[in-house]
């Protein structure tokens, strides 16, 4: 049997887990009300425990103690018995379909932020402040110890009580637990310091005070990580002494381990490993906390494949594969491995929105997925044949948004024509894996483009759409996602021209897609700060230029995520790109062979000039609108999205029109680039929101 | 001068076939004794032909009412012409009845010869090609000859001449009728025919009069404690000698040939020609004088044989090659055809375990099964402790934990299947639904010996049944309960020779029973045009053809039958040990059940066989129906309300107490 070593259940504490895969903890950032699990919440998990994942461990981060704020990322609040009846509906959801469900407890100490809310006093073992939150804190006394210590028992209580199946202590990412492990930020010289045995005392006095809570029939885990990769931290050998002290009390029932620290940006990118790391990079030291422990071990970090996740479980290097953003780009996972349709699996590409979006504090969402986390609002992961007339739909556009439109238009049984004016469908994505490590992107093109073949959509590549084609085809609905371009004419002093030879610019798709050779000395401007100018900048640089990126905002790629903009730092760095902020480019003027930038301070209006033979513009994206208005007037909803409509998830009335009047037209929607620059997931989101009632 | 010659040639015709009849017992007689009850035997040939035989000959109208014709006339029209003809007693009736009876004979012969004039592919040509006009002979030479005995024309009608040309006439019908009937020939089958019926060795499987279908499809045990007896079947005279008689009364009418799904194939299998090989293997000789169709691929003329000499050579050729035996997917169409009711599916499997008991000899992957199940006790090789693994979710209840449940739920080597995993989960689903109290063996239980039987591993079949009827024997139940026809048939029928007899359902008699008594509130949803395909463990080895069909008509279904359904369905190919042997043929036996399936528009098969789902499952095509067990679609029209897991799941067991 394939995947048998997936599919081999797994006994932890007094709990069989039905598969070795897990959801591992993290924030969702979308439990309020004021902490406690809503609908959105339990329907988020309960997709996951439908399509057949193993084990959740769900509310990354819950704190037990008022002081340990929960309003930032919107935790579960575990520090009030109010959450227990919550629990009670979380727990009959997911065990309805065979699932487990445990939560994550913890308190943060000083790895949140004060300034807001009840503008806490934050708690750590010495005052030493946080750097990513930039969190300054107070150091513990012994009274506040005892006190959360307890804390964390009646956490555990409420856990117990609400019927979820365990508890995760956090002791990783450095949180309390593991603050004060670390010597890097544990300077006591009291019991609570300096020997470990002291730096282990407070997680000890925890373990004891929440297993005497919740008694021997309750799984209660340990999540660390495997080292904290600071020079002044907790090496892999440290840790695994600290694993094994606590395994041999026999009163921890697994281990998770997450591979780095998280208390710089840097380090932080680790946990999360973005598309530009290779597969599992960490496991060597799950692998090396297993080699101590007694009990299983759990490791998450980049496990996306089916056959890899096997082959790390056949490898027994770990017991049981978090898949967490694998869940949440396609939470029926594990039922595709069990249909044998692991080819129609949406696999994780590493993009990290989801994470990224969370360090913002806003709610979990995946950039090819836009069902995920919306599923109490009715969006669908699998997507019903319609039961009414089936309808013939034109997609024009195939870059994201026109891909879901095609998708889940052919999912609701629809004859669908996808035309794509370029030799290959997916847009900008295609432009976005060109850069340096990020070619995994591509990956959302490629779960596509088998989903187009499987539903038989008619997939016109090398083909501009234009009105008379369309009208050929006698649509019923018609789609428009035909992005937009590069938008250099803002500024005419920057020289461009739609003649190549003759413009002073070119733009950030030019280079990454090919168009325009790499030059030897070249500068970038990016105003935009995302993606495309740090991807080129790489790009080019990786190509032999010498490159400087310059931004008017606070620092180039300032606009990239939390854990993605380090990864691009890191190699930027490495390869001398210079990083230049709060400078626009005033104007270019070609002087002999050469171009030469004029760039002006933000703040001084000070000029300077830079003499380069290549200057990239990234400055988004100018939408793309002449096939809708030369559409509009003939559509019998001239164009018209209802947005009441579209955010309340109900079919456009304009679809209801179709069987009335069959004269009156096609129904003309346009979504995506063409409409306003935005980004991937929102031109899915609209495709899907729009589409799913054709 | 006809009525001296008439009596000499009737009674040598007559003294000729005694002759050849002692021939022809001494050949059967080569085979190993099998004891039969003699007279009552024989007492039960004109039921067992008039019921049995014709119900099977009754499927083609026009056959039968020849047949009826032909033969009643010339089993008339040859008594009253021993008497007439013969004795000379040519007053009053008899004569008339005489002419009567040859002219319905000649009537009959008429569309046998009509038959034959354009034959289908199956009819076997050669000899048989003149039967019609030696009927024809025999029935006008009679009526000829018997005109003038009941006056209608002088005496000496004719003169000598016509006289001599008559009696030629007549001595030839009566060579091919009578002595033909024992020396060989085509009207062989009526001397085999009727003494088969007499002495078959599966009398159960004729009806009685008291009523019943008559049934007997399980695989006769070999006694493996006997020493002196032959691990199967090596050579012609190691068949008991009514299977040897079996053989010999075959019409080569090729019913068999025409529903045989390997041979459709294009694999080595042709049931009649494997029959006629049996005889000439009986007989002594080369196959060269078969005049019908030959294995696909394997010209007549090549292989030869004698009773004593091995049917499969161990290198180079003899009367049959091994890939024609393990090309059988054992899923009886051929018998259930078969007119004279002979056994082709026994015969192959003895064949079958001569070649893998004491040769090792099981091609392909049978060794390797072979060997899995030896080891493991299942065919795929999987940990025996993980039985349960799918299930590791539902909790299910372990019947050794409570010693007695109304149903056992035998789930059978689907547990290490992900596609079957969901039809057991709707299974569950649907018990759990229906208040059912059930309970399973978990890894308690092992294959049911099924395919290692077919494979000809008797040895492992039996070891695993008598292991499976000793885990069984320590627990209470009222019924077994299972979704797979091959557990099913082997459990019901096979395992009762071992000491195992138990109540079993397949899983949609079982919830054909639960519909039935309202246990289930089905909520019929459009399911679109739908076809259901009998597997052959079910339908023609069980005979439950209706059940499922109930079934699907409670879930609101409206049924499009196949060309092939009921006991005339074609097999998926995957019975019989015929996937693990895997004998290549020119196109794949589910292919072509796909296509039936696809005459029929269906957009969906609805099965109740994990084997035929894998198989059916396996074919790529496009716009391929969609392929789903009945309790899957039972388990749908519940609803989502009802889950696979226990309705209160308070008490939590341990991996150890679930997995054991």
């Amino acid at each position: 049997m394939a995947f048998d070593a997936l599919f081999k259940p797994i006994e932890i504490g007094n709990l069989t887990i039905r598969n070795r895969v897990v959801s591992t903890a993290h924030a969702e950032v979308h439990a309020t009300d004021g902490g406690m699990t809503t609908d959105r919440y339990v329907k988020y998990y309960e997709e996951k425990a439908k399509g057949g994942c193993g084990l959740c461990i769900c509310g990354g981060s819950s704190p037990v103690s008022i002081d340990s704020p929960q309003a930032w990322w919107s935790s579960v609040n575990v520090s009030t018995d109010r959450i227990i009846p919550h629990f009670q509906n979380l727990a009959d959801a997911v065990h309805k379909h065979g699932g487990k469900i445990m939560i994550q407890i913890t308190h943060m100490g000083r790895r949140s932020r004060w300034d807001g809310f009840d503008w806490p006093t934050l708690l750590s073992p010495s005052g030493i402040r946080e750097p990513v939150h930039r969190s300054t804190c107070k150091t513990i006394e012994e009274e506040e110890i005892w006190r959360v210590i307890d804390d964390f028992a009646q956490g555990a209580r409420r856990v117990k009580e609400g019927g979820l199946d365990g508890i995760e202590l956090s002791a990783v990412h450095q949180h309390l637990i593991d603050q004060f492990w670390s010597p890097r930020v544990n300077k006591r010289e009291d019991q609570w310091g300096g020997s470990f045995e002291n730096r282990m005392r407070f997680g000890m006095e925890v373990i004891k005070a929440v297993r005497a809570e919740v008694g021997d029939d309750f799984v209660v885990g340990l999540r660390i990580c495997g080292d904290e990769f600071h020079p002044d931290g907790l090496t892999h050998d440290d840790m695994k002494q600290i694993a094994a002290y606590y395994d041999a009390t026999g009163m921890i029932d697994f281990f998770g381990v997450v591979g780095s620290g998280c208390d710089t940006h840097n380090t932080l990118a680790n946990v999360i490993p973005n598309m530009s790391y290779p597969p599992e990079p960490f496991l060597h030291l799950a692998a090396g906390i297993k080699d101590v422990v007694s009990v299983p071990v759990i490791h998450a970090q980049n496990i996306k494949d089916p056959n890899q996740a096997s082959r790390i479980l056949e490898g027994g290097y770990v017991d049981l594969v978090g898949m967490t953003r694998a869940h949440i780009a396609d939470p029926h996972l594990i039922a595709k491995i069990k249909m044998g349709q692991t080819d129609q699996i949406r696999q994780c590409v590493g993009a990290n929105y989801c994470i990224d979006r969370q360090y913002q504090g806003l709610d979990v969402l995946c950039i090819q997925n836009a069902a995920t986390s919306r599923e109490y609002l009715g969006l669908p992961h699998e997507i019903a044949p319609s039961d009414g007339p089936k309808r013939k739909v034109v997609v024009v556009g195939g870059g994201p948004g026109g891909m879901e439109a095609a998708r889940v238009a052919a999912e609701r049984g629809h004859d669908v024509t996808l035309f794509e004016a370029s030799e290959q469908i997916g847009g900008q994505i295609t432009l976005a894996a060109k850069a340096p490590q990020r070619d995994q992107i591509a990956g959302i093109t490629r779960w596509y483009q088998l989903e187009l073949a499987r539903l038989k959509v008619d997939l016109r590549v090398g083909t501009r759409a234009d009105e008379a084609t369309i009208a050929d085809l006698r649509p019923d609905i018609v789609v428009l996602a035909t992005g937009g371009q590069p938008f250099l004419s803002q500024v005419p002093e920057w020289g461009y021209s739609e003649d190549r030879g003759q413009s002073l610019v070119v733009s950030t798709w030019d280079i990454l897609g090919g168009a325009v050779e790499p030059g030897k000395n070249v500068l970038i401007y990016d105003t935009i700060c995302e993606f495309a100018g740090v991807s080129a900048a790489d790009y080019l640089a990786d190509k032999g230029a010498k490159v400087e990126i310059v931004t008017d905002d606070i620092k180039p790629g300032a606009a990239v995520g939390g854990t993605t903009f380090p990864t691009y730092y890191r190699s930027l760095y490495e390869k001398e790109v210079i990083m230049t902020s709060d400078l626009a480019l005033h104007k270019v003027y070609r002087e002999g062979d050469a171009l030469v930038a004029v760039l002006e301070n933000e703040y001084t209006g000070a000029q300077e000039e830079r003499v380069v033979d290549q200057v990239v513009v990234e400055n988004g994206v100018r939408p793309d609108e002449a096939l809708y208005y030369a559409l509009k007037e003939r559509s019998r909803n001239k164009g018209q999205v209802d947005i009441e409509a579209l955010y309340a998830i109900q079919p456009q009335p304009a679809l209801a029109t179709l069987d009335d009047d069959p004269d009156a037209g096609f129904v003309l929607f346009r979504l995506g680039d063409c409409t306003a620059p935005r980004n991937t997931h929102a031109a899915i989101y609209d495709a899907l929101r729009i589409c799913k009632d054709f | 001068m006809l009525d001296i010659l008439l009596p000499i040639l009737i009674f040598s015709a007559l003294a000729l076939a005694a002759i050849g009849a002692v021939r022809r017992i001494r050949l059967w007689r080569q085979g190993r004794p099998s004891p039969v009850p003699v007279l009552r035997g024989l007492a039960a040939v004109p039921r067992r032909y008039l019921v049995d035989l014709h119900h099977v000959v009754a499927r083609d109208k026009v056959m039968s009412n020849t047949h009826v014709a032909t033969a009643g006339g010339f089993v008339a029209a040859m008594a009253l012409a021993i008497v007439v003809h013969g004795l000379g007693l040519a007053e009053g009736v008899l004569g008339w009845l005489l002419l009567a009876a040859s002219a319905t004979m000649f009537a009959g012969s008429l569309f046998v010869a009509r038959r034959r004039r354009d034959p289908p592919a199956r009819l076997s040509k050669g000899p048989w090609m003149r039967l019609p006009k030696s009927l024809m002979a025999f029935s006008l030479g009679i009526f000829a000859v018997t005109l003038p005995a009941v006056g209608v024309l002088p005496a000496d009608a004719g003169g000598w001449l016509v006289a001599v040309l008559l009696a030629a006439v007549v001595a030839w019908g009566l060579a091919e009728l009578v002595f033909g009937m024992t020396w060989g020939g085509p009207m062989k089958h009526a001397f085999a025919g009727a003494l088969h019926l007499a002495f078959h060795r599966r009398p159960t499987r004729f009806s009685v009069k008291r009523g019943g279908e008559g049934r007997s499809t399980g695989l006769k045990a070999l006694d493996l404690d006997d020493a002196d007896a032959p691990l199967g079947v090596e050579k012609p005279a190691d068949f008991t000698w009514n299977q040897l008689l079996g053989f010999d009364a075959c019409v080569q009418c090729g019913r068999c040939e025409a529903v045989c799904p390997a041979f459709a194939a294009g694999q080595p299998l042709n049931p009649k020609k494997l029959v006629q090989d049996m005889v000439v293997g009986m007989v002594g000789g080369s196959d060269a004088r078969y005049a019908g169709s030959p294995y696909p691929g394997k010209p007549v003329g090549e292989h030869a044989g004698d009773p004593h000499g091995p049917i499969v050579a161990r290198e180079g050729t003899a009367l049959v090659d091994a890939e024609t035996l393990w090309s059988c997917t054992t899923c009886r169409a051929c018998v259930e055809e078969c007119p004279m009711m002979i056994e082709h599916v026994d015969a192959i499997v003895d064949m079958r375990r001569f070649l893998t008991l004491e040769r090792g000899e099981t091609p392909n992957k049978g060794a390797e099964v072979l060997d899995n199940l030896i080891a493991t006790d299942n065919p795929g090789g999987f940990d025996p402790g993980s039985r349960l693994h799918w299930a590791a979710d539902l909790d299910l209840p372990l019947i050794a934990d409570r010693g007695e449940a109304e149903v056992l739920l035998w789930l059978g080597d689907g547990v290490f299947d992900m596609r079957n995993q969901r039809t057991l989960r709707s299974l569950v689903k649907v018990l759990r639904a229906a208040r059912v109290d059930f309970a399973v063996l978990g890894n308690e239980e092992r294959d049911s010996g099924d395919v290692a039987r077919r494979l000809g591993d008797e040895a492992t079949f039996q070891r695993l049944a008598r292991r499976n009827i000793a885990t069984l024997s320590q627990y209470r139940f009222d019924r077994i309960v299972t979704c797979d026809p091959h557990s099913f048939h082997v459990l019901k029928n096979e395992y009762g020779a071992l000491g195992g007899d138990y109540e079993v359902f397949h899983h949609s008699t079982y919830l054909h029973t639960l519909i039935e008594a309202g246990a289930l509130s089905i909520t019929p949803t459009a399911l679109g045009r739908v076809t259901y395909h009998d597997p052959c463990y079910l339908g023609r080895y069980n005979g439950e053809y209706a059940a499922p069909r109930a079934v699907l008509e409670a879930l609101g279904v409206e049924l499009v039958e196949m060309a092939r359904s009921g006991y005339r369905s074609r097999c998926c190919g995957g019975g019989g040990g015929a996937p693990i042997t895997d004998v290549p043929g020119k196109q794949r036996i589910p292919d072509m059940r796909m296509n039936d399936v696809r005459e029929t528009g269906a957009e969906l098969v609805a099965v109740g066989c994990p084997q035929c789902t894998a198989m059916l499952e396996g074919v790529v095509a496009e716009d391929r129906a969609e392929i789903k067990d009945i309790a899957e679609l039972v388990a749908a029209a519940l609803g989502d309300d009802a889950t696979p897991a226990p309705a209160a799941s308070d008490t939590r067991r341990t991996t150890e107490e679930v997995m054991g």
